[in-house]
Formats: structure tokens, C-alpha cells, sequence
């Protein structure tokens, strides 16, 4: 739904984006990256408030940029939080639906859909000054939604929410995405986005480093092998056995004495080594984990290379 | 314990010595002075509001020299006999009024109100420092600086006269004139630190606060200009013989604007009504048109000390630690 | 030992009443203050602070009365709040130092402390510039520098990760924990990201509706009844599930590849049994851990309990 080709985006002589190639098509993608990385300038161009100084950008295979038809497709929730404070938070996103183009009655019912699906229904009626950050960040989704979108974009939309909050949100966000729809979340808070999607679009200064799968990332990073820790409490004996292993790259005992954390590549032929390890020579194991089979790990590795 | 020849540079607790309480509102005096006198503006309106000081030398200067010429030996220089001292102190702080308010705008205007914005205030109570201290401390941080832009060029002046123009009556026509001028310097800054924190607790940015102070100050401005107009036209009159001076009451009214009340009390302090701008011309007659005599010392005294409590009552109001909403 | 002991502290702002009746003891070490938006808990650091005062009820910091001995408490107290807080005009060095002398430290040593706890904070040749020109990752160090100036013995922290990216976050986490960790410092971090609170403190205080919800160690919190086990399999394999089952064990299903097994005796004899599950019906086991919960799910059974507030489990009393 959304490509990019060789996209690239500079403001004088500071680069916002560089050389930037990638599809964005339906589920939750997550668009990670450092402070400054570019992905502000992102979501600029594909919501059409910037145009790419070079390169092709296309939304539903059009410039996204003052293009109603693409606006008309389009849902965008900013990270800034500028509303019409006076307002209540219902006239707020009847007043947007009206804008959107809905009728009067249409926009009532639409308001009242929407404001439920965020679950703002019973305090929308309370001015916007008063609002906490999380509800208003309901409000910000809610506008997003109002005219039935096929893209959301969402810019930073967990901040400020408490966790049953960001519980809520997220699945209403699961739940739009399984009608079919693109999200795209820009998020620094890791451990959310990982229980909100596996797929990523990962910015570093202004250039693509990685797109696709978690898993699949993570399994191509050669410079960082996989790194298992075995609890057991006879490290030694376990190193002993399984030094063997030509795929084992690295030992580290743990002070304690408890632990025993290993890098290994191809980790599949090790497993099976393990297992044999444990049922025929005797090692007694109490847990085996994998540290850095997460986000915050594999985002480190790529940021840092 | 054998010292170790690596030190050791991770945090460790500060258990040195603490001044005690008194001195916090001089901290935050000092540093609102700090942040204040490194604005270039500050010392070019502060050296400018002085500039009548250096026309009147100018004028005294040649008064003197042609005055020499003229006069005969033993006699007093006739223009010099007609001058009220008294009166040019009048006219020099009149005169340095508006660059003393450019200068509260600078000081003032943002004190409290670029604190609010950037939540600055949540640092100033999360210590040991009351809301007192900060209040003590921003007041000090206006009244020290602008009393000194005040002061200094005055008792300059006053002690340049004094060795020079001991023999025109500068001394003889009010020996207290020292201890006046010395509470007549104290004036704008203490109306003006009060004032600004007034207003500029009641608003997040400093620009507003400043716009708020000065649209206060013109609109008195306009309207004593106006009442000094009816005085002129009424004693006019009064010395055409064609009915009685200036009404009290519109004496009363022309001081009632910033700049205003501050004259109120200078005259006051001063125990003068005041003389020509231009000290050629003497007492009496058409020159005294304009001048505005001295108010009661009964009603404007009290009427000033309730403005500037009113004022930081208003700040004291305001201050508190930002809202968060969670 | 206690570091702050709260008694029936109700807090109203106008007909809002924010702390309704909340009892709870801070005991030294680094403590997690989580709870719902609107709960109380950045009204509990306001009153801790001096900022409201209470309608009744009574607490004491490090044994002194929030209504007496408010400066004193202060002086032992530093905050770091959520908002930005800087002075305008000012570089780092100065602001920092400023705030020594505000509270009540004499301008050579605020000086001088400023420089100690910049470096100790990270910040280095930057802190000679205007704080205006800061990133985001820069100025929460400065709020934290200002609020360990003049040596705290307890330190507030209010979202201390707001706006950093992963990186700064990380930095962040590893200052905080150094200093509540070994330096005798106690911490209180209030915040709604549960993985920063778990990575900082060792235990938490829940609260809800201006009450306590629940307080504890975070692994009292995190254990689960009867301490089944994960086993994450390579892929999906009903065989296994169906082997276990045979070996008497409980099976549940929470996550793709990852069951919850209920087994008995001690991990390395359950290990084994799994490991020969997984070898007679092909599957092939990479992660067996305890399971817990997260700190998430503890802290929302916590909150959606209805009635009387839990408190969780023994902690006996001492850290």
C-alpha cells in the first residue's frame, strides 16, 4: 500500500532521509529508530505534508502529497498534542468529522462509533484541558479513525498511557489491522511494539538498516551469534561436554557459579546437542533461555554495527 | 582501611557544609541580577536614562560661563539665584521614568513568567527554599539593579553640585536633600519589582506579562498627559484672572499612572512642587503653567505601599508548583 | 528500615479527593511506585514534597513530619520531575550549581559538587553550553544531576524515561541503578513502563484510586502458584503436548511455541522428562525457564481485583 523507491529527503544540508527503499502492506508494521534517525521525516512523506527531494514515494500508487484522494484513505495521529483546548473532546472529533466531509447526522454516529471503539464514550464530554495525556491520546486516535481509513499512521501514540491503557490500545490497534488495514507505529518503547507486531522498518541516520521479520533479522545478524544461557549447577561439566561443538563461538561462566552463558551460531545442530547432552551424559540442567532473542537486543546489534 | 592507589570517582554523597535558610533568597537574587546585566540592552537603556543628568551639566556649564561676562563683581549670577535644585532632581527622574520602565520590562516581565513556562518553579520548592526565599529573591533580583541605575547618576550629580554650586544655595535650600534623594531613589525599584512580579506571575510567557505591563503604563501615560493639559488650561486662566486654578481632584488624577504615582512620591519625598524643565526660566508666572503641585503625602504615601502590596499579594497567589496531570 | 511511613493520608484538591485513606511503608532500597493514570501516585510525591497539604492523615520521611519539618525534609529529599525543568539562560553547570545553592550549599561547593555529579551523570564537555540547546537525552540528565546535588537520602523519579530512545533509556536505567544500588541511596521511581521498573527496583507499591492496591518484593509479585515451567519448542507440535500429558503433566498453551507446563519435582528432573518428550516426538527444545508473570500481568490483577485492596504476599518486612 504504501512504496517507497530510492527515497531520499534534506532540509539545507542536514539529511532527513537517505536512499530509502521499502513496502509497507497490511497488518502493524513498527518503525524503530534513534531520536533523529529520520523517522518523523517518514511519516511526513507518506502523509503527505513533505515531498521526497528525490526518489518515488506512493500511497495506494499515488503522490501522497496534497492529494485528497490519498488523505481521503489516510488516518494520521501526531506525537504533538495541540487541540483546540476549549473544546470537549466529542465536539472536537464531531467538528473533525464534519471536516472529513461526513453529514451532520453521519457525523454524530460516526463520532459516537468511534469514541466507543477507543473507549472514551463515558468522558468525551469533558473539555480537552482537562485531560490527562492517555485520554488524549484516545482522542488522537479516535480523529485517526473517523473516516474508516485504510492507513493509520501513529506517531509515538503509547506515550503517557498507563499499562491497562496501553493494553486497550494495542488491541484496538490488533483489531484494525486485522480488517485489513496498514498501521504504522513509531515507537521507542520496545517491549510494546515487540507484543504488537513482529514486522519492522528499522531508521538509522536517515537510512534503511532493516526491514522484515523479527525473527528473521535476527537470525541474519552474523556478528552477534546467538547467545543461551544454561542454568545448571555444574557449569563446568557443561562446558566440558559441549566444548566440542564446533558452532560454539564463546564461554563465559557466571560469578555464582549457577550459569553458564554460551555464543552460538547456528543454533539448531547445538540444541539437538544439548538435548543429547542432558538425556544420555548427564548433565543436569535447570533452565535454558536465549538473552537477546528480543527486540531491545537486536535493535542494539543493528544500531551499533 | 589502606588507601588504594586508584581512586575511586563513583558518586559519593555531599556531607560538606550548609549555609543556613537566610541566604537562599540571596542566591536567587544573585542569579536573576546574573542573568539580567548579561543582557546587552540592560546597559545601554541603563546609561541612557540618564541623560538629562548630563544636559543639565551641560546647561549649568554654560549658564555659569556666559553668566560671568554679565555680571558684576561681588554679585550673584542672577540665573543661578532663580534655580529650585530641588526641582531639576524632579525633573532628571521624570525624565529617566520611561527608560526605568524599559528597563522593569527588560528585568521584570519575564521573572516569574518565563518560570512558569518552563516549570522552572518545581526546582525552586523541591528544595529547602520557600515560597518566600523565591519571592525575597526575584523582588531583590528587579529592585537591586534598577535602585542602582537609579541612584548612581543622582548622587553623582548631587555631589557634583555640591562642591560646585555650593554658593547658589544648593546646600542652603534644604540641607536633608541628601536623605531625601536617598529615598527618592528607591522609588521606581520598589514600584516596579513589585509591579512586574504582579503581572508577570499571572501569565506563562514573558512576552505577554510585558505586554500587559506596558499597555498599563501607556494608557496612564495618555491619560495624566491629559489632566496635566487641564491643569496648564486652568492656571492659565487662573493667572489671566479668569477663575480658580487647577481642581484638587484633577491635581489628584495626573498622578495616577505608574509614572505618576512614582512622581507623586518623589514630590513628596522632595517636599517640592517641582520647577520648568529648562532651569533658565524662574519660578512664577506663565513657565509654572504646566507644573503640577505636590499632592498629600496622607493619600499617596499609603495609596503607593497598598499598590505594590496589592501586586505581590497577586504573585504570592500565583506561584505554585506546576499542575501535572496524572 | 523505614524510609517513609504513611498513615491514612487523604489529599483533596477542591471535591476531588485524589489520596483517599492510602497507608503504605517506603522501606529503604529502590522502590517502584506503579499504579493506574489518576490513581494518586504523582499526588503522593507532591505531598511527600510539601507541595499540598494533606486534609488529614499523617506521613513521616526518615522520621520527620511533612507538615513540621517540611524544609527539613526537603533538604534530604531530590526530585526529578517529569516535565522539563531547566532555566532559561543558563548552561548546565551553572543550573546544577544553582540548584546546590538553593539548597542551601555554599557557592564554591555547589560549584564544585556540579562538576562531580555531571560527570557522575555523563555529561561531558556539553555542559559549558546553553541548556536550551540540549537533546532530550541530555536535559533528563540534568534533571537527574539537579535532584542528587546536594546529596539526597531519598530521590524521587517521575517517569524518568520519558522521551529517550532505547539507548538513552538503557543509560538512564544503569545510572538509576547504580546510584540506589551500593551508595546508600533510596530511590522511589514512579512510572507506567513495568520492564524499566522491573530492570530498577526490587519492589513495588500498587495504588489505585488513591488507596494501596498492593505492595512487595517484584519477584513475590511475579511467582506464580504452583511454578509451572515454560518450555518454547522449536516449532508447534502437538505430539509433545499430547507426550507430556502422558507423563502426568499439566499442559497449557500460551504463546505460539511456548507451553506452560505443570510438572513435579525439582527443574533438572523435569528438564530430563521434557528432554525425552522432545526426543520421542521429534521436537526440539530451546528455552525451558520458570515461568512467572510479567510484571504487567501482576500489576493488572492487582488493579482489576474489586474489594477490599490484597496485600501481596510475606516479604517479611526487611529488604
Amino acid at each position: 500500500m504504501i512504496s517507497a523507491t530510492n527515497v531520499s529527503r534534506w532540509y539545507g544540508q542536514v539529511i532527513g532521509l537517505n536512499d530509502i527503499t521499502c513496502e509497507i502492506g497490511p497488518g502493524i508494521t513498527a518503525l524503530l529508530g534513534m531520536n533523529g534517525a529520520g523517522k518523523t521525516t517518514l511519516i511526513r512523506l507518506i502523509t503527505g505534508q513533505l515531498r521526497p527531494t528525490t526518489g518515488d514515494l506512493r500511497v495506494f500508487g499515488e503522490e501522497p502529497f496534497a492529494n485528497t484522494n490519498v488523505y481521503r484513505r489516510l488516518g494520521y495521529c501526531p506525537e504533538i498534542d495541540n487541540f483546540y483546548e476549549h473544546y470537549s473532546g466529542r465536539d472536537f472529533v464531531r467538528f473533525l468529522a464534519r471536516l472529513d466531509g461526513l453529514s451532520s447526522t453521519e457525523a454524530k454516529t460516526r463520532t459516537e462509533q468511534v469514541l466507543e471503539m477507543v473507549g472514551m464514550a463515558d468522558r468525551a464530554g469533558k473539555r480537552i484541558a482537562g485531560y490527562s495525556k492517555g485520554m488524549r491520546q484516545r482522542i488522537k486516535l479516535a480523529q485517526a479513525m473517523l473516516h474508516n481509513p485504510d492507513i493509520i499512521v501513529l506517531d509515538e501514540p503509547l506515550n503517557g498511557l498507563d499499562p491497562v491503557g496501553r493494553r486497550e490500545f494495542i488491541d484496538i490497534l490488533g483489531a484494525l489491522a486485522e480488517q485489513g488495514k496498514a498501521i504504522l507505529v513509531s515507537s521507542h518503547i520496545l517491549f510494546e511494539v515487540e507484543q504488537m507486531t513482529r514486522s519492522l522498518l528499522l531508521l538509522h541516520r536517515g537510512r534503511l538498516l532493516a526491514t522484515g521479520d523479527l525473527g528473521v533479522i535476527r537470525s541474519l545478524i552474523d556478528k552477534h551469534p546467538h547467545q543461551i544461557r544454561i542454568e545448571t549447577v555444574e557449569p563446568r561439566k557443561a562446558a566440558a561436554l559441549l566444548a566440542s561443538l564446533p558452532n560454539i563461538v564463546s564461554m563465559k561462566f557466571d560469578r555464582l557459579g549457577e550459569s553458564i552463558q554460551l555464543e552460538v551460531r547456528e543454533p539448531d545442530s547445538f540444541y539437538d546437542a544439548l538435548q543429547t547432552a542432558v538425556l544420555e551424559q548427564g548433565l543436569e540442567v535447570r533452565g535454558i533461555s536465549s538473552p537477546d532473542n528480543n527486540l531491545e537486543s537486536v535493535f542494539k546489534y543493528l544500531v551499533e554495527a | 582501611m589502606a588507601a588504594s592507589p586508584i581512586a575511586d570517582l563513583s558518586y559519593r554523597n555531599y556531607d560538606g557544609p550548609l549555609d543556613p535558610p537566610v541566604n537562599r533568597w540571596w542566591a536567587i537574587a544573585k542569579m536573576s541580577m546574573k542573568l539580567s546585566t548579561k543582557k546587552r540592552g540592560f546597559w545601554v537603556w541603563a546609561s541612557m536614562s540618564a541623560y538629562w543628568y548630563l544636559i543639565l551639566l551641560a546647561i549649568f556649564y554654560f549658564m555659569d560661563q556666559s553668566a560671568q561676562a554679565t555680571t558684576a563683581l561681588g554679585q550673584q549670577n542672577p540665573l543661578f539665584k532663580a534655580i529650585e535644585w530641588k526641582g531639576q532632581f524632579i525633573n532628571a527622574f521624570s525624565v529617566s521614568q520611561l527608560f526605568m520602565f524599559i528597563l522593569a520590562l527588560m528585568l521584570g516581565a519575564g521573572t516569574i513568567a518565563n518560570d512558569n513556562r518552563a516549570n522552572a518553579l518545581l526546582v525552586y520548592l523541591s528544595k529547602p527554599c520557600s515560597k518566600l526565599d523565591y519571592v525575597i529573591g526575584k523582588w531583590l533580583g528587579i529592585f537591586i539593579p534598577m535602585t542602582l541605575v537609579v541612584g548612581a547618576p543622582t548622587l553623582v550629580f548631587y555631589f557634583y553640585c555640591l562642591l560646585s554650586y555650593r554658593s547658589y544655595g544648593f546646600v542652603s535650600q534644604d540641607p536633608w536633600l541628601i536623605v531625601r534623594l536617598c529615598g527618592m531613589v528607591l522609588i521606581p525599584g520598589f514600584f516596579h519589582a513589585s509591579a512586574s512580579l504582579g503581572i508577570s506571575s499571572l501569565f506563562q510567557q514573558g512576552r505577554l506579562a510585558g505586554a500587559t505591563y506596558a499597555g498599563f503604563y501607556f494608557f496612564g501615560l495618555f491619560f495624566t498627559k491629559a489632566m496635566q493639559v487641564i491643569v496648564s488650561v486652568d492656571n492659565m486662566n487662573a493667572i489671566n484672572g479668569n477663575g480658580p486654578g487647577a481642581p484638587t481632584i484633577v491635581k489628584n488624577l495626573y498622578y495616577c499612572s505608574v509614572d505618576g504615582i512614582q512622581e507623586a512620591l518623589a514630590k513628596i519625598f522632595l517636599n517640592t512642587d517641582g520647577s520648568p524643565l529648562l532651569p533658565i526660566q524662574g519660578p512664577g508666572g506663565l513657565q509654572r503653567v504646566g507644573i503640577v503641585s505636590q499632592p498629600s503625602g496622607w493619600v499617596f504615601i499609603p495609596a503607593f505601599f497598598a499598590i505594590c502590596g496589592l501586586f505581590m499579594l497577586l504573585a504570592w497567589s500565583r506561584i505554585r508548583a506546576v499542575e501535572v496531570v496524572g | 528500615m523505614i524510609i517513609a511511613s504513611v498513615n491514612n493520608l487523604v489529599v483533596r484538591y477542591g471535591r476531588f479527593t485524589a489520596l483517599n485513606g492510602l497507608s503504605c511503608e517506603i522501606p529503604e532500597g529502590c522502590t517502584g511506585l506503579l499504579g493506574p493514570n489518576g490513581a494518586g501516585k504523582t499526588t503522593l510525591l507532591k505531598t511527600i514534597l510539601g507541595f499540598v497539604k494533606p486534609t488529614s492523615g499523617t506521613a513521616t520521611i526518615m522520621g520527620m513530619d511533612i507538615i513540621e519539618a517540611g524544609t527539613a525534609i526537603r533538604q534530604k529529599v531530590g526530585l526529578m520531575p517529569e516535565q522539563d525543568c531547566h532555566i532559561p539562560g543558563m548552561t548546565a553547570v551553572q543550573f546544577v550549581a544553582y540548584a546546590g545553592e538553593l539548597a542551601g550549599m555554599p557557592a564554591s561547593q555547589a560549584l564544585r559538587r556540579s562538576h562531580e555529579v555531571l560527570d557522575y551523570c555523563g555529561l561531558g564537555e556539553a555542559r559549558y553550553r546553553n541548556v536550551e540547546t540540549y537533546s532530550t537525552g541530555m536535559k533528563q540528565r540534568i534533571k537527574l544531576a539537579q535532584a542528587l546535588v546536594h546529596g539526597p537520602k531519598l530521590l524521587l523519579l517521575d517517569e524518568p524515561t520519558n522521551g529517550l530512545d532505547p539507548a538513552g533509556r538503557e543509560d538512564m536505567l544503569e545510572l538509576v541503578r547504580s546510584v540506589s544500588h551500593g551508595k546508600g541511596l533510596n530511590v522511589l521511581v514512579s512510572s507506567h513502563l513495568l520492564p524499566d521498573i522491573e530492570r530498577v527496583c526490587d519492589r513495588v507499591i500498587v495504588v489505585m484510586k488513591g488507596q494501596l492496591r498492593a505492595q512487595g518484593t517484584i519477584k513475590d509479585l511475579k511467582k506464580i502458584e504452583g511454578r509451572p515451567i515454560d518450555v518454547e519448542l522449536r516449532e508447534v507440535c502437538p505430539a509433545f503436548v499430547a507426550g507430556m500429558q502422558a507423563t502426568g503433566a499439566n499442559v497449557m498453551l500460551p504463546k505460539r511455541t511456548t507451553y506452560r507446563i505443570q510438572m513435579a519435582g525439582l527443574p533438572e528432573e523435569a528438564a530430563k522428562v521434557a528432554m525425552q518428550v522432545a526426543k520421542d516426538t521429534g521436537a526440539q527444545i530451546r528455552g525451558f525457564v520458570q515461568a512467572e508473570r510479567s510484571l504487567e500481568d501482576a500489576f493488572m490483577d492487582a488493579i482489576s481485583t474489586s474489594g477490599p485492596p490484597p496485600v501481596a504476599a510475606a516479604d517479611g518486612g526487611n529488604s
